[in-house]
């Protein structure tokens, strides 16, 4: 297969919305998230020339930079990418400005306010402006009040705000900023952002249920025996020891994405492909999702720390040696997690959900597993014949198999099962685009479709509120269970599916 | 039928009280009568068929400018009793020559203008202008307003409110008097659109006017003679205007099944090698048949070289960069149940001889419907490689493909259309 040829009768066709003259300023511009996603992501952009003319992007960070230096830092960190495209850089770097802000200093913010109505006039953006705070979730209450006392955000119809995850720490802390965040500006100016979602795999789950006749009679508990949903990582914590100290799988990853992945899984089909019906009805999945067990939650949970690993020549450190991170430390760099979620559809059907760091392969993937025949007529090949899988790819290999049972070959009249395989890349051709490309896009274009509303990120965190509440309070009853670096996670993870006859797939 | 937009009958004003009056009516001490910052939009809308139709008590009245099941109907038994072509054009000079004969006097009740599909009203255009032309060519103006509230669905929203304009009279009396009042109603900073629903054939002195004007233009090729209809493409090209074809429109899904065979990478070397083109239109129309091949052949990279013109088929013929010749066939068959669209392709066949050994080549088929397919697969195609999809013509009405342009707000030629009126400009000038 030669994949560098793409497909020149498709040039041209997709009519992809074009974003509306726009200022998108980022804080945080000095960060990580800016170099490694969003200008990536925004080159991305222009390279599919849906950038207007009419734009601008201005970073902003307390670093003392100017204009160049901005420019001139991007180039360097975008090396790679620029290389093949060096003209269109040279063009999308005049997009690009810098403007030194402290977000808890007034004085710099009413700075900015000049500077952004300067670049507004110059790059005739029309006073659109998305700020996007890529900042310690410490400050997003702070910057959202800053932003709204110098007056940027007081116009709903041409001013958005989009926050990064971590959206709090807990219900509480949620509910706290989100009527801190309420009162700086409309829920409709609030983009609340999952990285997930902006993936074409799990929009893709929306398709292939609510596109397709044969897959929602059987999406519910009378065909369906449990869920899994997995996020793994090869990496360790690399540098962001000081934030995953803070944080953990939990709430890196659990709390959000996988629970994300399991509201898109679960809701109801919405009455019309509409932000808000679409996020009415993963609210309501959220909303009736429970731990397998809320009064003693370490029945249904296991927590994790990865411990040394690798081989001779590649040895791999156990996260109390990582950089940065206490060596006592009792953060889970591995949770899994039981949920059920009581409602007409999924009444009894288990929620298995599990992510982790330095597991053996980075993946992402649904696995819907189905019940078994009543009645077993042929013998397998096998010892029993395996239960229907559909299994959703989200990352890598992005696409989906169905596992079934087919008729071995030979005189008897056995069974065996086999895989029918759905591939983007052999399908397509061509690589979908990075998360983030697709979420900048529809938070310019005003489109809330895949961002988090209040209500779901509350009752995300509710779901998660009675472990939360056991890891502060007794956390012993919650231990951290020892797993070697590039395995599947601790073996009590297998057990806790192992109790439901139950194992998890390995990919 | 479409619904109607006004709940009271527009009111009729001298054409020169009409701006002022419109620029009072949103000028109110209500301050919920909130006037839509979209667009504006004028229809070119002399219905044709349906007047002749109605004053010839062949259907009732009003005029309401729908284009109707029953109108449709009546004028295919009349095509029929006329011994016209079954591929004759609704919009046909002919037919409504034909038709104009036996008129006596035009005192139907005209209600063209009031009524709007609701996928128009609810992008809640700020100002609509319809211009009836009357068949009394020598009618004066009359022109009459209202405001409208389009209902949403989500009854959250306070309405958004628009106004509806309709200037009535003969062609005459539209061009020298309507016209200027059109350019009084126009709004700077909205964006203003013109459909022309009509054939390109009709009133050339008006479409002249809006091609001069800032109107981004819809129009529909299906309707019209091709040299006039390439003309106004190329005119609209040279000068930078905006330009859209429901005819290209129309073509969507045969460009999208099309690129979707060769999506998979696996298939992408049949490109290189095809040989042979077959395109089944319906009726004599050739133009969006030249769409299809000049868009092909804008992306294979192929350089047209001639044509050769037969009585009942047209064959051009490309080459590919390394001098291989490739030869399409425009079949036109003539069809029972013909589209209101003239010209519409219904079939493609593409052959792709990658070796002398038949079975290591392929075929391609698309059809309109799956015995349109069969007649395809005929000849020993299914000794090749078969990759075969039924492709189902656009069923929306014109309003629909008027709506999803006018929603894309795209203020410019779509670049794979400017492309493609290049070549079939160059394909058309070789017919003669």
């Amino acid at each position: 297969m030669n994949q560098s040829l793409s497909n020149p009768l498709r040039i041209g066709l997709r009519q992809e919305r074009v974003i509306p003259p726009q200022c998108l300023i980022i804080f945080g511009a000095s960060g990580d998230l800016t170099h490694r996603k969003l200008i990536p992501a925004l080159f991305e952009l222009f390279l599919q020339r849906r950038i207007p003319s009419e734009f601008a992007i201005v970073g902003c960070a307390r670093r003392p930079w100017n204009d160049e230096e901005f420019r001139a830092k991007m180039s360097i960190k975008l090396e790679k990418q620029i290389s093949k495209n060096e003209k269109e850089w040279l063009n999308f770097s005049k997009y690009l400005f810098y403007e030194p802000v402290d977000l808890q200093k007034e004085d710099d913010v009413i700075k900015l306010a000049t500077r952004l109505a300067e670049i507004d006039k110059n790059q005739a953006t029309h006073g659109n402006r998305t700020f996007y705070l890529s900042v310690s979730p410490n400050y997003y209450g702070s910057g959202c009040k800053a932003l709204k006392k110098a007056g940027l955000i007081n116009d709903p119809k041409k001013s958005r705000l989009v926050i990064e995850k971590p959206f709090g720490r807990d219900y509480s802390s949620a509910k706290k900023l989100n009527s801190i965040v309420q009162s700086c500006a409309d829920e409709s100016q609030i983009f609340r952002i999952d990285h997930y979602l902006g993936k074409e795999t799990v929009q893709n789950i929306l398709v292939l249920r609510f596109a397709n006749t044969i897959f929602e009679p059987i999406w519910n508990r009378n065909y369906i025996s449990s869920v899994q949903i997995t996020s793994s990582e090869t990496v360790g914590v690399e540098d962001r020891a000081g934030y995953y100290e803070t944080s953990g799988a939990l709430r890196d990853m659990l709390q959000n994405h996988l629970t994300q992945m399991l509201a898109v899984t679960a809701m109801e089909p919405p009455g019309k492909f509409d932000p808000e019906a679409i996020r009415n009805e993963k609210a309501k999945v959220l909303q009736a999702s429970k731990l397998a067990n809320e009064n003693k939650p370490w029945e249904c949970c296991i927590r994790g720390q990865y411990g040394k690993g690798g081989n001779f020549s590649n040895p791999l450190k156990a996260y109390r040696d990582e950089e940065g991170v206490n060596i006592n430390s009792m953060t889970e760099t591995y949770i899994a997690a039981k949920v059920f979620i009581d409602n007409w559809r999924w009444q009894g059907v288990p929620f298995y959900l599990r992510t982790g760091k330095r597991l053996p392969k980075r993946l992402g993937e649904i696995v819907l597993t189905f019940k078994d025949v009543p009645v077993h007529l042929f013998e397998s090949t096998i010892i029993n014949p395996s239960p229907n899988q559909l299994i959703l790819r989200i990352q890598p290999n992005e696409g989906a198999t169905f596992k079934f049972e087919v008729k071995s070959p030979g005189s008897g009249m056995k069974s065996r099962p086999v895989e029918m395989e759905f591939s983007y890349d052999e399908s397509f051709g061509e690589p979908s685009d990075e998360g983030y490309v697709r979420l900048l896009a529809d938070s310019m274009l005003g489109d809330p479709t895949l961002f988090t509303r209040s209500d779901e990120v509350e009752a995300a965190w509710k779901l998660y509120t009675p472990l939360i509440e056991l890891m502060e309070n007794a956390p012993w009853k919650l231990p951290i269970c020892k797993y070697e670096s590039k395995t599947w996670g601790p073996p009590e993870a297998d057990q806790l599916l192992s109790k439901d006859n139950i194992f998890w797939r390995r990919p | 039928m479409k619904p109607q937009l006004t709940l009271q009958t527009p009111l009729e004003l001298p054409p020169q009280e009409i701006s002022s009056y419109l620029s009072k009516l949103w000028i109110s001490e209500n301050e919920y009568s909130l006037g839509a910052n979209t667009f504006s939009l004028v229809v070119w809308q002399p219905s044709w068929l349906e007047q002749c139709l109605v004053i010839n008590d062949f259907i009732n009245g009003p005029i309401t400018g729908n284009l109707s099941q029953e109108i449709i109907n009546t004028a295919k038994d009349l095509i029929l009793k006329n011994r016209l072509p079954l591929a004759t054009s609704l919009y046909s000079k002919k037919l409504i020559d034909i038709l104009k004969k036996n008129i006596a006097n035009d005192t139907s009740e005209d209600l063209r203008g009031q009524f709007f599909e609701s996928s128009i009203s609810t992008l809640n255009p700020r100002r609509l202008i319809t211009l009836a032309p009357t068949l009394n060519e020598h009618a004066g103006i009359k022109t009459f307003v209202s405001a409208y509230c389009p209902l949403s669905d989500d009854s959250s929203k306070q309405p958004i409110c628009g106004d509806l304009v309709v200037i009535r009279g003969g062609t005459q009396s539209i061009y020298s008097e309507g016209l200027e009042l059109v350019n009084k109603l126009s709004i700077e900073e909205l964006p203003s659109w013109l459909w022309w629903n009509s054939s390109l054939d009709d009133s050339p002195e008006v479409f002249d006017f809006f091609l001069k004007s800032g109107s981004r233009l819809i129009i529909d090729t299906a309707n019209g003679s091709i040299k006039r209809c390439l003309y106004v493409l190329n005119n609209a090209l040279k000068s930078n205007k905006a330009i859209n074809d429901l005819n290209w429109v129309r073509l969507k899904s045969w460009r999208e099944s099309l690129a979707m065979i060769f999506d998979p990478p696996s298939r992408r070397e049949i490109l290189d090698h095809i040989s042979d083109i077959d395109i089944d239109i319906e009726g004599e129309h050739v133009i969006q048949a030249l769409f299809l091949i000049s868009w092909i052949s804008d992306k294979l990279n192929w350089r047209f070289k001639k044509i050769n013109k037969g009585t009942d088929f047209t064959n051009v013929f490309f080459v590919r960069t390394n001098g291989e010749e490739i030869k399409i066939s425009i079949n036109p068959l003539p069809l029972g149940n013909p589209s209101i669209h003239c010209g519409q392709v219904i079939g493609l066949r593409l052959i792709s001889k990658i070796s002398k050994n038949p079975k290591q080549n392929t075929c391609i088929i698309l059809g309109c419907e799956s015995a349109e397919c069969s007649r395809l697969e005929s000849g020993g195609m299914a000794d090749m490689h078969l990759i075969e999809e039924v492709v189902p013509n656009s069923l929306l009405p014109s309003e629909g493909d008027v709506s999803q342009l006018l929603r894309s707000s795209r203020g410019n030629t779509s670049p794979l259309f400017e492309n493609t009126i290049k070549i079939a400009q160059e394909i058309y000038e070789a017919f003669h």
